[in-house]
């Protein structure tokens, strides 16, 4: 097997998607706890239009910070993220080949399908399938969505993450995260440990909780606004900034569990009305994707 | 020969759904060849992770001929003037794609008799089969594709074949054909099926075992051996089993090993991440301690590069450094410490938090007279819900306090009782180890149902999502035990300590009789239960066990009906009447003195045997009555015209039944007759 580093990871995937019909997208720039959350997924999967994509999302989830001394966790990870709309048939086989693509020879490792179905009370999603455990271990989220924003998704997506750190661990066979090259000669350790420390301090130690509670309100009252004008997709960007916030306030153990389920409710009505909002404006302009793609959308 | 081979290709089906959904394609696929004069047992349903398979061995080639009879219109709307068929008739025979001469004669109505020909197997297979598998009902369907299907995973393609010829069916848009492929990495080639042993050799070669019991015994094999290689033996344990059988196609094990010094975590939690969280089978040493060798499901050959050891004791290891690193932080904080954290826990919304629960268990473990040992565990006994190690493994809630409390120095009797707070979890499930576990285990459950009863949270039907009835069983079960355990309480006594809301106590009340009713049918016959706690249940359950033993025992007992008889002829003939003092001057009759003398002496000694619980003997004693009571009902009129004689002779038949009626309302029980010849 060829010496695999993070950014080979990322390039190969990349060129394997892309080379499979997927268009290639650039991470959102916000701080999302999960590629799902992209509107490349979140909202194309909503409606009839076909859309293929990948990317990489840089993925925050500040709970999971261990200020850079736990070798397996992070407070911040990257996923690459997979969409195919509608679901082809040979999904699975596409999804093998990709690991074929990176190096591995599939006879010598064992490859399992186990049931993991997903579910985000926070976008009113969830779908149904697998994680993929490679030798035991969780390499990537292999999930049909279902539903999204509450609305029932016809055709169905496909949705593949991969975990990008864990995989790369385990190719290169290193026992800490921080151990990994980034590419060669440089490792991802000084490249991200002091982001993880630094942001493990704030996210649990410094955070200025009044401050988040009213940006929480700010965030939400201009989502509001946005809906309220028909602009989807900058309500979408609020909301995401809500979500955010609400994990930042979690993290900082500012919310109580009380708290916690109106808070959450707050964030899915919102996620709701975009989706719908979406849906509703793609409609109105004729769902562009589905002539090709080549008018404006 | 008439066989049938089916195999649906599908993609990885959850491991805990095969045998739910095996046993109902098993049962439809057994009614549909009965009804067509085939053997039922001749039916094999095979599922693999992508695969459910089956034949039907022993079919009948062609359902029976039969004649069917149909009745048209009337006569005389039939035929013209003229004789010839009318519109009517006409049409009638079109629809019933028969002829003029199919009509019989069969009074005012026109009828036809036609034979019908027995179908041909085939064809009624191709017609029902689709139905019965589209039609099964799994726990969670998804949508694919265009999102036409709602089934459990997308469906790839149909094996469907009638002694070796091909059945053309359609599942959900995929059509049949002949042929499969074998395991998805190892040998993923077409193959072709001509029979039921040709497709299960043919997989076999190709790294599938299609029969999952095959696949248990041939893991079961490998594990043993690989655990006797590190000098070890793998944990028996059923559900890891039923798992493992349904998540590979080839029946692979694989040993791996952790890092030695995780063995100084919990065993608790060590088995609990291994087993529960990445469904791996620890091994024990001779001793029965762990080792950091464990065996994990593998749907390959062999690991010859060592890859699967090595993933598996990577991920094993993260998990237990996620462990570690909760343990170190818990224990930098004393349980007494987390205490005041409780108060920020909700326990539900309308009823407070969790320091407010343990101080309302903490007061009934001492209103139940719990010593300064169970009022310490009850103070701690949820101070783990606030620990990191309970937060990432909420199975273990009570078993990581009750560790905690053993390693801050806790006497047995706290930690234990800490540690078996939840238990029992099941009817099967051993009681708290200590008396001081039992009353924080009973106070626990006692306020929980007192609480959500008051909130109107009362299970209904099928639904409790608080799990209420295993709590009050667990209730039940710890005080139907009569060892050093022992809590000498009673149902109606605990739930006055819970509420003193008349209504919850009633309802508390009548949901603990079904409870004990339910428990207590297992090992008695439903009208021996029902005698005994007529005869009143919630003032001490072990003593209506006895009761109820006591009636099991005598009811073999020929003198059974004796008992019986009297008991039912004095609650007929004294109904509505409760008195039961009796005016001897009143007296008439030599039986009746008799009698009354001999149920003065006969009663106390009832009593005495009762106070002793000697319930068995006092039984006895009614029964040895039955010639006396038996010589009265001849001797004796007992209605008679004179108000006070009638009445005093039914206080005498009272007293007479109220002494038995103290142990069980024998009048319910039910007998046949013959069984005492």
């Amino acid at each position: 097997m060829a010496r695999v580093t993070f950014q080979s990871l990322i390039l190969t995937l990349q060129n394997f998607w892309a080379e499979r019909g997927c268009l290639i997208e650039t991470p959102l720039d916000l701080e999302v706890g999960a590629g799902t959350m992209h509107p490349a997924t979140y909202l194309r999967v909503l409606g009839p239009e076909p859309w293929n994509v990948a990317y990489v999302q840089p993925s925050r989830r500040p709970a999971d910070g261990r200020y850079g001394d736990n070798p397996f966790r992070l407070g911040k990870h990257y996923q690459f993220q997979v969409i195919l709309k509608p679901s082809p048939l040979e999904v699975q086989e596409l999804y093998l080949d990709s690991l074929r693509a990176i190096g591995l020879d599939l006879t010598k490792h064992d490859i399992r399908f186990e049931e993991d179905n997903w579910e985000s009370p926070t976008l009113g999603a969830w779908g149904v399938g697998w994680q993929i455990l490679l030798d035991g271990m969780e390499i990537t989220q292999f999930t049909y969505f279902q539903q999204a924003g509450g609305i029932d998704l016809a055709p169905i997506s496909a949705e593949i993450t991969y975990g990008l750190e864990r995989l790369t661990m385990f190719l290169s066979r290193k026992d800490s995260v921080f151990d990994i090259e980034w590419t060669a000669g440089v490792g991802y350790g000084p490249v991200r440990h002091q982001e993880e420390y630094e942001f493990s301090k704030y996210y649990f130690e410094t955070a200025d909780i009044d401050l988040h509670w009213k940006l929480l309100d700010a965030y939400e009252g201009e989502a509001r606004r946005c809906l309220d004008a028909n602009l989807v997709l900058p309500a979408y960007d609020f909301t995401l900034k809500c979500s955010h916030v609400f994990n930042t306030l979690d993290a900082r153990g500012a919310i109580s569990v009380t708290e916690r389920v109106g808070v959450i409710k707050r964030v899915r009505d919102l996620a709701v009305r975009c989706a719908q909002g979406y849906y509703a404006a793609r409609e109105a302009l004729g769902f562009p994707l589905l002539q090709g793609g080549s008018t404006n959308g | 020969m008439a066989e049938y081979v089916f195999e649906l290709l599908t993609e990885e089906i959850p491991a805990w759904m095969h045998d739910t959904a095996a046993a109902t394609l098993t049962q439809r696929l057994a009614k549909l060849v009965e009804e067509t004069g085939g053997d039922p047992s001749s039916v094999i349903v095979n599922t693999t992770p992508r695969r459910i398979a089956f034949m039907l061995g022993k079919l009948k080639e062609r359902e029976e001929d039969r004649e069917i009879e149909v009745k048209g219109p009337p006569k005389k709307a039939a035929y013209d003037a003229d004789g010839k068929p009318t519109q009517a008739l006409n049409g009638f025979l079109k629809k019933n794609n028969a002829s003029i001469e199919h009509v019989v004669d069969a009074g005012d109505y026109i009828t036809i008799r036609r034979q019908i020909a027995g179908r041909g197997i085939g064809e009624i297979l191709a017609a029902q089969i689709p139905q019965i598998i589209e039609s099964i009902r799994w726990p969670k369907m998804m949508r694919w594709g265009k999102g036409e299907h709602s089934y459990i995973r997308p469906i790839h393609s149909v094996v469907s074949l009638f002694d070796g010829k091909h059945v053309p069916i359609t599942i959900f848009g995929v059509a049949s054909g002949t042929t499969t492929a074998g395991h998805r990495i190892l040998a993923p080639q077409k193959i072709e099926v001509t029979s039921w042993n040709d497709y299960v050799s043919r997989l076999e070669l190709a790294r599938v075992v299609a029969d999952p019991m095959r696949r248990r015994h041939v893991m079961a094999e490998r594990a043993r051996v690989l655990g006797n290689e590190v000098g070890g033996t793998p944990s028996i344990d059923a559900s890891i089993w039923s798992q493992w059988q349904y998540l590979t196609e080839y029946p692979g094990v694989v040993r791996a090993e952790f890092r030695r010094d995780y063995l100084a975590l919990p065993d608790e939690v060590l088995v609990t991440v291994m087993r529960v969280h990445q469904k791996q089978l620890p091994i024990r040493d001779a001793q029965g301690k762990l080792t950091p060798y464990f065996l994990a499901v593998l749907d390959n050959e062999g690991d010859p590069a060592g890859n699967a050891a090595y993933g598996n004791s990577f991920v094993t290891n993260a998990r237990f450094a996620d462990a570690k690193f909760f343990y170190e932080t818990d224990r930098k904080r004393k349980l007494s410490d987390r205490f005041e954290q409780l108060e920020h826990l909700q326990f539900q919304e309308k009823l407070g938090n969790y320091a407010e629960k343990s101080k309302r268990i903490e007061r009934i473990v001492r209103d139940l007279g719990g010593d300064e040992d169970a009022l310490t565990a009850a103070r701690l006994c949820k101070t783990d819900l606030v620990t990191e190690m309970v937060k990432e493994f909420t199975d273990l809630q009570g078993q990581i306090g009750g560790i905690y409390a053993r390693e801050e120095g806790y006497p047995e009797p706290v930690w234990q009782a800490i540690y078996d707070q939840y238990k029992p979890a099941s009817l099967d499930d051993s009681l708290p180890r200590t008396l001081s576990g039992a009353l924080v285990s009973l106070a626990d459950r006692i306020d929980t149902l007192a609480g959500f009863f008051s909130i109107g949270a009362k299970p209904t039907g099928s639904k409790d999502p608080f799990a209420l009835r295993r709590a009050a069983q667990g209730i039940v079960l710890i005080l139907l035990n009569r060892d050093k355990r022992e809590v000498k309480v009673g149902i109606d006594r605990l739930i006055d300590l819970a509420t003193s809301d008349p209504q919850v106590k009633a309802d508390l009340f009548a949901f603990f009789a079904e409870r004990v009713k339910t428990i207590l049918e297992q090992r008695f016959a439903y009208d021996e239960v029902a005698a005994a706690m007529e005869a009143g249940w919630a003032a001490s359950l072990t003593d209506l066990s006895d009761r109820v033993e006591a009636l099991k025992s005598v009811r073999e007992d020929a003198n059974f009906l004796s008992i019986l008889d009297s008991a039912k002829r004095i609650a007929n003939i004294t109904e509505g009447h409760d008195g039961t003092t009796v005016d001897a001057s009143q007296l008439q009759h030599e039986t009746e003195k008799r009698l009354n003398e001999l149920t003065t002496v006969v009663g106390s000694q009832i009593d005495e045997l009762i106070t002793d619980r000697r319930y068995r003997p006092a039984l006895e004693s009614f029964a040895a009555m039955a010639p006396e009571l038996e010589k009265f009902f001849v001797d004796v009129m007992v209605m008679v015209e004179d108000d006070a004689v009638r009445r005093n002779r039914m206080s005498l038949l009272r007293k007479i039944g109220n002494a038995v009626m103290k142990i069980a309302d024998v009048t319910r029980i039910v007998v046949d007759r013959r069984d005492y010849k």
